[in-house]
């Protein structure tokens, strides 16, 4: 079955794209998809824990499972409170080596 | 009236005249709260700032966390309003507007808006600087 993905702020970067359509088996859940990404860009892998899925708009469960025609988002952390974590992500081009 | 609560816009947020579209006779308190693009972050100049978000989700967050808040308190109204795209310094990025009979209410309601719009709405801010961008990550987005 066929589901949309749309990625977000960092994680749009890692994966080159804001939104793709995905091939994913008969039921799959939404932790089977995070994983097929992270294995074609292991820079996922890293921020599994910080990234939140949305299923159909609604923050859901990696145990969820997915539905033909299902919208899925890959939610990087957002600004939050008071502490904030600046991520690096477009080196100064004189400065890149 | 009809008012809008939650809105995601892209021009210049009039501020002024959502407080004025909002407050009625029985209002005896109106709070605004405006989010202000800062001249710096962590002691380095900024230069502007983009903001992004999964805008289907972000309005449907919004509408919840305004009616969280009218169950929470005794206000009359609460608007939302957060801009994306670029912003320069000193541009407002988000305004939340309270009305209410009394004050109280109305700054706790303002204050708890604004905080969960920080945490649980879909919007990204990236800092640009004169040697790169940064996006800013500070708390996993909470449901």
């Amino acid at each position: 079955m066929r589901v949309r993905v749309l990625f977000f702020g960092r994680l749009k970067e890692i994966v080159g794209r804001a939104e793709e359509t995905a091939d994913v088996e008969d039921g799959a859940d939404l932790g089977s998809l995070f994983h097929s990404y992270a294995r074609r860009f292991p820079q996922l892998a890293a921020m599994e824990r910080s990234t939140v899925l949305a299923r159909n708009q609604k923050i859901a469960g990696r145990s969820e499972g997915l539905a033909e025609g299902d919208e899925v988002a890959f939610l990087p952390p957002v600004s939050g409170g008071m502490k904030h974590r600046a991520v690096r992500t477009r080196p100064n081009r004189a400065g890149a080596d | 009236m009809q008012y809008e609560p939650v809105q995601i816009v892209r021009a210049p947020i009039d501020v002024a005249g959502l407080a004025a579209g909002l407050r009625r006779g029985e209002d005896g308190a109106v709070v605004v709260f405006e989010g202000v693009v800062r001249s710096h972050s962590g002691g380095r100049p900024t230069l502007y700032l983009e903001y992004e978000a999964y805008e289907a989700m972000a309005l449907e967050q919004m509408r919840a966390i305004a009616r969280e808040a009218r169950a929470l308190w005794p206000i009359d109204r609460l608007a939302i309003v957060h801009r994306l795209g670029r912003l320069e310094i000193g541009e407002t990025s988000v305004a939340i507007v309270v009305t209410a009979a009394h004050r109280a209410p109305a700054f706790d309601a303002c204050r708890h808006a604004i905080d969960r719009v920080k945490k649980g709405v879909p919007i990204w801010k990236r800092e640009y600087f004169a040697d790169g961008a940064v996006w800013v990550e500070g708390e996993v987005i909470q449901p």
